[in-house]
């Protein structure tokens, strides 16, 4: 059997198959949960917040527009549901001096590593740049940390950031070179 | 872009992804119908609602004289209302019925005798309410027994009322 695409699985939803709705869950939850959690640094509150996500995507999927690629329109409700949950929580940026909590380690230890390695030495220098590099894009103000999460980590076009973002290409491609230079000045030691 | 910047670049697209629950898929699916089934009867509620208030309101139009409708009264000279008044006698012969109220600033208004042993008067009124009674004999002061809109006459009696209906 060949597989749906997302548009057919949304027609069937919208004719009234909503189990069906649980394989475009399954297909963008790890995407989805990833970047909320880069974005807000609390993974019981990334959960709820991507379960909203997937929860306020089915409630509008009768609007959805399908000239939009269907993981444009998610990420869209996500960055969304991050604002709302920063206008809530009235955080508008991480201070650079706020130490990292004993949950955010714990956290941290549930990322899969996608690299190996072999030397001790390695491995000390790249959990500690890992961490280090996690810590900065935290520290980013959160229009930064939009843009660098959906470009860097989840691999998003230049347009496909504007669409979710609503920012002219060009305001993206500027967030992003000064997101950047911000994470150079943080990191400088281990990028010399 | 410098070499910096590509670094910076390799090392964040090297970033691990996290786990995702379980069984996230589950919940959310959860939520979904939760959510329905909320919805579904809110919907219900809401139509059971609306009927059930249609019905009421309903009800209050054909079945009572409350003053429901906005009235506008454009002229006072033309704004007088004929009502009838009606006591029946059915276990007592009184010889003279009346009706005094606030329309005849409590004076006595002799009714008139019809056949049926039961007295009438029409009065001129303009729209609002009036409280009432009438006076048996001259003497016993009684509410209209046909008529349920009741009050306390601040005295420990009880006097009728009686809503004249504009427009």
């Amino acid at each position: 059997m060949t597989e749906k695409t997302d548009r057919e699985i949304i027609f069937e939803v919208l004719n009234g198959n909503r189990d069906i709705f649980c394989f475009l869950v399954r297909k963008y939850e790890r995407p989805i949960f990833n970047y909320i959690f880069r974005m807000v640094r609390s993974k019981p509150d990334a959960e709820d917040l991507a379960q909203d996500t997937f929860v306020k995507a089915f409630s509008a999927l009768n609007k959805y527009d399908d000239s939009y690629e269907f993981s444009t329109w998610i990420y869209r409700i996500a960055l969304n549901v991050c604002r709302d949950y920063f206008r809530k929580k009235k955080i508008f940026f991480f201070s650079l001096s706020a130490p990292i909590g004993d949950e955010e380690e714990s956290e941290l230890e549930d990322f899969i590593p996608q690299d190996s390695f072999h030397n001790p030495d390695d491995v000390l220098l790249n959990q500690e740049l890992r961490s280090s590099l996690e810590k900065a894009i935290s520290d980013l103000p959160i229009k930064f940390r939009e843009v660098i999460i959906l470009r860097h980590l989840e691999g998003l076009s230049y347009d496909e950031i504007s669409t979710v973002t609503g920012l002219p290409v060009g305001t993206v491609k500027t967030y992003l070179h000064r997101a950047r230079k911000k994470l150079q000045d943080e990191l400088g030691e281990f990028l010399e | 872009m410098d070499r910096k910047e590509e670094k910076l670049i390799c090392y964040l697209e090297q970033l691990p992804q996290t786990t995702v629950p379980s069984d996230f898929s589950f919940r959310v699916m959860d939520r979904i119908g939760a959510k329905q089934q909320r919805g579904y009867w809110l919907g219900n509620f809401k139509k059971l609602a609306i009927v059930s208030l249609s019905l009421v309101f309903l009800t209050l139009v054909f079945f009572t004289d409350l003053p429901l409708f906005p009235q506008f009264n454009i002229s006072g000279l033309s704004g007088y209302r004929r009502v009838e008044l009606k006591f029946f006698a059915l276990s007592e012969n009184p010889k003279t019925v009346a009706v005094a109220g606030d329309f005849s600033d409590w004076n006595t208004l002799q009714m008139e005798k019809k056949d049926d042993n039961s007295w009438v008067i029409t009065l001129k009124v303009k729209p609002g309410k009036y409280q009432y009674s009438f006076v048996i004999d001259g003497e016993e002061w009684i509410p209209d027994p046909d008529s349920y809109r009741r009050i306390e006459d601040g005295f420990g009696g009880i006097n009728s009322v009686l809503v004249v209906n504009g427009g």
